[in-house]
């Protein structure tokens, strides 16, 4: 129960990495409250709490925080992806990534910090592709990008009341891998080229990254701060000669 | 608690500043834990606790050896190995001896390779079981930024970065993961030497006003202390972590993460 006592808000929570944090949240105590852009999804576990939100919207983000009261955690997880590079990407593309992923973080990091209490922890989830570019993928790898360095700026502007940590989650199972392997010529051959990249020799499960963010939401983590934690299987340690590979 | 329950650690450098916290940790988690030093009583006084100790120099080839030969004998396998095992010199390149310089290295790098390249057989033992054996190197803070006359020490933790990524790579589809903690400021004997030593850039100060300045250079108004660096370390060596391995692991308060200034 290392979350016993606190209240958590984490955004997205719906489904994937956001539902797998919800779960282990309140497996540790905590009470939670999460939001989509959809109604209440009518299966989250009893006594977590779920607003209607649009968290890229200033307005309905300010509204968010202030429904959950006082917080002990914020998990900013929302996010979306498009798939396509600079020069295919619209106006109303813009508008969605870096709506959900960058003004949506920023606008409930604003919302949340000045009546989050003392010892609070901020976690938002980033990405390796904030560090290092995904093909076709250039708005979410640079929203991640903006997400690492906002990140920074909270723990530097707002610490010591505030923690604010990133984690970086490789490639987890997710509806979002999924689409990212339809890209490719041969899906099924994109998938073991990438499993074998891994130096685990699996993808990521949505509880891999839930784990990493009940340890930084806890009192575990009180000198963590300022810190991208990068969860992703040994993917990134690796050159691209790695063994397996041909 | 217990969520190293059924495991066999070992941790180098275990009666160190940071090391005893570590071992304290692991056996409250429910870990057999062997503390692995040059001397028992370590650098502080003698600690309460299950541990038990082994005399190990991590810098000698036979010591490592006969160590991880007594531990599979003992237990059979090894699941967790810690190598907080290291020594540091408040030197520049100039003042350093060749001898000082090769011992900061026989120590810091040379250590990690005899342990780990040693622990390996055992640490397969445990994954042939489906855990998730873990190796957590010692890397610092300093490996990414210099504290002044640390010379040796900054090159040493570069090397134990680099070191980490390549184990992991080599030895991830084993089922074992390896990464590496860096500490920033942690409250041990190391620091308080750092404290007093020529490396502090004194100027006229007392000690505690250099203490106070280095926790006002902090986000986080503080420097850490040793239960801090042994809760990153529980994460990493526990079943959580099954996901996390190549990394390195930055603890420090925040102090890294900004553009550094004085607040005038």
């Amino acid at each position: 129960m290392r979350l016993e006592g606190k209240r958590a808000l984490v955004t997205g929570g719906r489904q994937g990495i956001g539902r797998a944090i919800v779960e282990a949240f309140l497996r540790e105590g905590a009470e939670v409250v999460t939001c989509g852009r959809g109604g209440d999804p009518g299966d989250l576990p009893e006594g977590c709490g779920w607003v209607t939100a649009d968290v890229s919207d200033p307005a309905q983000a300010a509204e968010l925080v202030e429904a959950c009261g006082a917080l002990d955690v914020l998990v900013n997880n929302a996010g979306v992806q498009v798939e396509k590079t600079v020069v295919d990407s619209t106006d109303p593309d813009w508008e969605l990534v870096i709506g959900a992923n960058c003004r949506g973080v920023f606008n409930t990091c604003r919302a949340a910090i000045p009546v989050m209490r003392d010892g609070g922890a901020i976690v938002n989830i980033g990405s390796i592709s904030g560090q290092q570019a995904d093909p076709s993928m250039a708005l979410y790898n640079a929203s991640k990008a903006f997400v690492h360095g906002l990140t920074r700026s909270i723990a530097v502007d707002h610490g010591p009341k505030i923690r604010c940590n990133a984690i970086c989650p490789g490639w987890i199972n997710t509806g979002m891998l999924e689409a990212g392997f339809e890209l490719a010529g041969d899906p099924a051959a994109a998938r073991r080229d990438a499993i074998a990249r891994h130096p685990v020799r699996r993808f990521g499960e949505p509880k891999d990254i839930a784990a990493m963010a009940v340890w930084l939401a806890s009192d575990e983590a009180e000198f963590a701060s300022g810190q991208l934690f990068t969860i992703d299987g040994g993917m990134t340690a690796a050159s691209p000669l790695n063994p397996g590979m041909f | 608690m217990g969520r190293l329950a059924g495991k066999v650690a070992l941790v180098t450098g275990g009666r160190g500043g940071i090391g005893r916290a570590i071992c304290a940790r692991f056996e409250t988690e429910g870990a057999v834990v062997y503390a692995a030093d040059l001397s028992e009583a370590g650098s502080l006084a003698a600690p309460d606790g299950a541990s038990r100790f082994v005399r190990v120099d991590v810098s000698d080839e036979d010591s490592v050896t006969a160590t991880m030969a007594m531990v599979a004998e003992e237990q059979g396998r090894l699941d967790v190995l810690v190598n907080a095992a290291g020594i540091e010199i408040e030197k520049t390149i100039e003042e350093t001896s060749l001898g000082e310089w090769n011992r900061s290295f026989a120590v810091n790098v040379t250590g990690t390779f005899l342990t780990s390249k040693h622990a390996l057989p055992l640490m397969r033992k445990a994954a042939e079981d489906g855990v998730s054996a873990s190796i957590i190197n010692f890397g610092s803070y300093d490996g990414f930024i210099a504290d002044p006359g640390l010379a040796a020490y900054c090159a040493t933790k570069g090397a134990v970065h680099a070191l980490t990524r390549a184990m992991a790579c080599d030895h991830g589809p084993e089922g074992i993961r390896v990464n590496a903690i860096c500490p920033g400021y942690i409250d041990t004997p190391m620091l308080q030497s750092f404290f007093t030593g020529d490396g502090s850039g004194g100027g006229g100060k007392s000690i505690g006003e250099l203490q106070q300045a280095v926790r006002d250079v902090h986000p986080l108004r503080t420097y850490g202390t040793p239960e801090d660096i042994a809760n990153l370390v529980t994460w990493l060596a526990s079943d959580e972590a099954r996901y996390a391995s190549g990394q390195l692991w930055v603890l420090d308060g925040g102090l890294s993460a900004q553009v550094q200034q004085m607040r005038i």
